[in-house]
């Protein structure tokens, strides 16, 4: 669900908005609905990595990779697909950790509650 | 503690968006440049399909077609000049943008607002050299006539026009990675473009070298060694021309004048780098019996490309060839009726002052036996991520005081401390009106006409018409001058020394169709010594134009294709005047196996430059040595810049003194001959390559050691192109270097319907995502040439269109 939800906002806000909406939305969303640790960090993490290598495929392949090949070459990553997995991974990254961190951030919140009516 | 647990899940995420979100140091922000959604992958253009575009743009006043041909080279189709020029300007921005911008900031001196603090001397060097001064007087002059105004305006509405359609994701690569922002497009820009052309081709100064030489050798070795006309000359307006006009009078030559400052810097070996070739040939020499002209401009060669080829196209003109990106109208190019081009003049139109000011606040300066005051002009430097710099610059009325300190940056080395500088690019001028009049003109008088509007940097106009006409025009506004006045630092004191007014535009060297049936550049002297005025002592070697002129003289019945293989000769002059002269002082007997090995591959060698030759990379690097062997002991000396004398200089001395004094090295004991430095420089050439390469293998082959190649305009490592192996080199036609040579070759065949043919190491596009960023690269290199499409409507099917793009109000 996380997964679902994270892919179709992502794609629809990033037409507009700067790349760290995928921050906002990981974190909102794994914040709402997120089920379980775990859950929150993966389905963030998978769901931002397909969209972003899925994307940059879009742009990249009818362009015979020619620029990826060039900008592999000027970060010093050489290959093209190894930019590609560079892009996707590092994106996947943050956005995991976001949604591991707005769901942890819920269960701090809840449990302060708890922690207020037992007090 | 779920309070500490809660805040550290927000602060993670923040801190993650601003890591990535951040330039640091020259990486750029790294999730925001891989975003595909914005971020580089934005910039990979579709290979496969094309569009077909419609813009709306408030100013345009009619339709415009813009079609788009096979090499992506637009053709615009205007109905008026006004619209004509919007068009130019968009279509340029829309291929262009970064490049356009990135160039005028750094002759801005804005360098600093985009990579920061690091290139603060970069800046300085600019602003104090006067560029910004410059473009706004030159500013003035352009604005003042309507025509050229229109144009300028235009332009600049063009630009913007297309600025406006962009979005952030659309930005052309170099933003996202330097990660800065388009600015909105100014008329002063067009101005700052042509001056950073002149400070290309017109800012080379050797008088604080010269001065420094003077001090040391006195003025009889000075004028030996630096003689005010070459040993060899083959002068662009042919020996013997007569100069049809009652010459001003020249202006007395007051005392001569040595005292000078100097600073802490290496003597460096004049690097030959910027030259072109041009020449036409008449009707009677060609098969069809219409003229031919062909021009190679060479320039520090970059991607994107220099050059921009266009065709323009409205009532009363139509004209194609290449603009720079930044100013409008076509710069070299051809119409139905005439073609034209150009190369640079070595005209000195840069001079140096020596002002002895009042007191250490520099407000006032003597000056013909007065204290004159000086003005300041305040110049901000913005710094990316740091605090703006306001440098103070002290005028005279020379010009600036470039520098009071000698700073560490390796263009300001030529700069004399304290002193003022005159240049030309600082006065008001008004050059687009040449390429205006140029652009429209129908025959030689046109072409005259259009030639006064010009000042600098000062260039030999070829020009050829249907007319079966030819001419050649050393041209520009050249200052009334004493004999050698510029060659060393001038006395700032004293009114003599002042530029005292200038040739007559009339007057300027010029030849129409001389008997010898062809005219032709190749930087070399402007005339022989019967010229009235004096332009400059010291102009690019002669070899280029002996060459030119030898195979034009033989050449009857000429084609494109006699003409395109010319432009790729590779035959060397200099080989040809020193081989001969060179190997009989080898020692045989005294050489390794390797070392005669490589004599062998000399004494066969045919004296061409080719891309396989194993003889030039010897013969290159032997001669290169040689040269240091003989003058470095005597003009390296620590703290004092000097300059080594010419080649032709060099040459003539091995050819014709054998005994000269200079050949002994001055730090040994024992009293070196011209043999024995022959000798060791050949061992160095030698043991060099063999260091390098091993044994001589394949690797020895020219094009391997030069290593051409054109690089980013911002040296970004992946944005270049690949090494070529091809020949040329400097000494020859094909003026090819490591990234330096023919920045566009040309070849016009006139007639009832012209025929273009034309390349360019690069592509229209200056986005690294596009594939006609580089795709004319090879052509090039192969020394072939492209058909030009000069289309006549914009339904004209002899080409392939590959796209349109129609503009409204």
């Amino acid at each position: 669900m996380v997964f679902i939800v994270i892919l179709i906002i992502c794609f629809l806000l990033q037409m507009v908005a700067p790349w760290w909406i995928i921050i906002v939305i990981a974190f909102a969303t794994c914040g709402i609905i997120g089920k379980t640790g775990k859950i929150a960090f993966w389905q963030s993490f998978l769901a931002i990595f397909l969209l972003w290598i899925g994307y940059a495929l879009f742009k990249s392949l009818p362009n015979d990779n020619v620029l990826a090949g060039r900008v592999a070459v000027m970060t010093g990553i050489k290959i093209w697909w190894a930019l590609l997995l560079v892009t996707g991974f590092l994106s996947g990254l943050v956005a995991g950790i976001s949604g591991y961190c707005g769901y942890q951030f819920r269960m701090a919140m809840l449990a302060k509650k708890t922690d207020e009516k037992i007090a | 503690m779920n309070k500490i647990k809660a805040l550290f899940c927000v602060i993670i995420p923040i801190a993650l968006a601003f890591l990535f979100n951040t330039k640091l140091g020259s990486m750029p922000p790294v999730l925001k440049f891989l975003n595909p959604f914005m971020g580089f992958w934005q910039n990979a253009e579709n290979n496969h399909f094309m569009f077909n575009h419609k813009a709306k743009i408030k100013g345009a006043i009619d339709k415009i077609e813009i079609v788009f041909d096979d090499r992506m080279i637009p053709h615009i189709f205007a109905q008026n000049d006004h619209d004509l020029y919007l068009a130019q300007g968009y279509v340029t921005a829309m291929h262009r943008l970064w490049q356009m911008d990135f160039q005028t900031r750094f002759a801005a001196g804005r360098i600093s607002e985009v990579v920061g603090g690091k290139a603060i001397e970069v800046d300085r060097y600019q602003r104090r050299m006067g560029m910004v001064y410059g473009a706004e007087n030159s500013l003035k002059g352009m604005m003042a006539d309507p025509k050229a105004k229109e144009m300028i305006l235009a332009y600049t509405e063009g630009i913007n026009a297309y600025i406006k359609t962009l979005s952030k994701a659309n930005y052309p690569l170099e933003y996202k990675i330097l990660d800065f922002k388009p600015e909105d497009w100014t008329p002063v820009k067009c101005a700052l473009l042509l001056k950073q052309m002149s400070a290309v081709l017109a800012m080379g100064s050797d008088e604080f070298y010269m001065t420094n030489i003077l001090k040391k050798f006195g003025p009889e070795v000075t004028k030996n060694l630096f003689p005010d006309y070459p040993f060899r000359e083959d002068p662009i307006i042919p020996v013997g021309t007569k100069w049809n006009f009652s010459s001003l009078p020249i202006p007395k030559t007051p005392e001569s004048f040595t005292q000078a400052q100097t600073g802490e810097v290496k003597t460096t070996e004049k690097v030959e780098g910027i030259g072109s070739n041009n020449w036409a040939l008449s009707g009677a020499k060609t098969a069809s019996g219409y003229p031919i002209l062909a021009n190679d401009p060479h320039l520090d060669l970059t991607l994107p490309s220099i050059w921009y080829q266009i065709q323009l196209h409205a009532p009363g003109v139509n004209t194609y060839g290449v603009s720079l990106p930044g100013a409008p109208g076509v710069i070299i190019g051809f119409n139905q009726k005439i073609a034209w081009g150009v190369t640079n003049v070595a005209a000195d139109v840069l001079d140096f002052y020596q002002i002895k000011f009042k007191d250490s606040s520099h407000n006032e300066y003597w000056y013909n036996n007065k204290w004159k005051t000086t003005t300041k002009r305040l110049e901000t430097i913005k710094v990316r991520g740091g605090k703006d710099e306001i440098d103070t610059v002290y005028y005279t009325h020379h010009g600036p005081v470039v520098y009071f300190q000698k700073p560490k940056y390796g263009r300001a080395d030529n700069v004399p401390v304290g002193d003022a500088l005159r240049w030309i690019a600082h006065d008001e001028s008004n050059e687009l009106m040449t390429f205006y009049y140029l652009n429209r003109g129908k025959n030689y008088n046109d072409y005259r006409k259009a030639l006064t509007f010009y000042t600098a940097p000062a260039q030999n106009f070829v020009f050829a018409s249907v007319d079966n006409d030819i001419a050649i025009t050393p041209n520009g506004k050249f200052p009334l001058k004493w004999k050698d006045q510029g060659k060393f630092i001038l006395d700032g004191t004293d009114p003599a020394y002042d530029w005292q007014g200038w040739i007559p535009n009339a007057q300027n060297p010029t030849v129409k169709n001389p008997p010898r049936g062809f005219v032709s550049s190749a930087n070399q002297s402007s005339t022989d010594t019967a010229y009235p005025y004096y332009i400059n002592w010291e102009f690019a070697p002669y070899e280029r134009g002996k060459r030119i002129n030898d195979r034009l003289s033989a050449m009857n019945k000429a084609t494109l294709d006699s003409i395109r293989l010319m432009q790729t000769d590779n035959y060397s002059i200099m080989a040809q005047n020193l081989v001969p002269a060179l190997l009989p002082l080898l020692n045989n007997e005294q050489l390794n196996a390797t070392q005669k090995e490589a004599l062998a591959y000399l004494n066969k060698w045919n004296k061409r430059y080719d891309a396989h030759e194993i003889a030039a990379s010897v013969f290159e690097i032997w001669t290169k040595r040689l040269s240091y062997d003989i003058w470095a002991d005597e003009f390296e000396v620590k703290g004092i810049p000097m300059r080594y004398p010419s080649r032709d200089r060099t040459v003539e001395m091995i050819l014709k003194e054998p005994n000269a004094t200079w050949y002994d090295n001055v730090n040994t004991a024992k009293k070196e001959t011209l043999s024995d430095l022959a000798n060791e420089a050949f061992k160095y050439s030698c043991d060099s390559l063999e260091r390098r390469f091993g044994p001589i293998n394949k690797d020895w082959e020219w094009a391997n050691v030069k290593q051409s190649n054109v690089p980013h305009l911002a040296k970004i490592p992946g944005f270049g192109s690949k090494v070529l192996q091809i020949g040329g080199a400097k000494s020859t036609i094909n003026a090819l270097g490591e990234s330096n040579g023919p920045s566009w070759r040309m070849v016009i065949e006139l007639g009832k319907m012209p025929k273009g043919h034309g390349v360019y190491p690069g592509g229209q596009s200056g986005n690294p995502g596009s594939k006609f960023y580089d795709n004319m690269i090879d052509t090039w290199a192969n020394g072939k040439l492209y058909d030009l499409f000069y289309m006549q409507s914009p339904d004209d099917k002899s080409g392939t269109i590959i796209s349109r793009l129609k503009i409204s109000k």
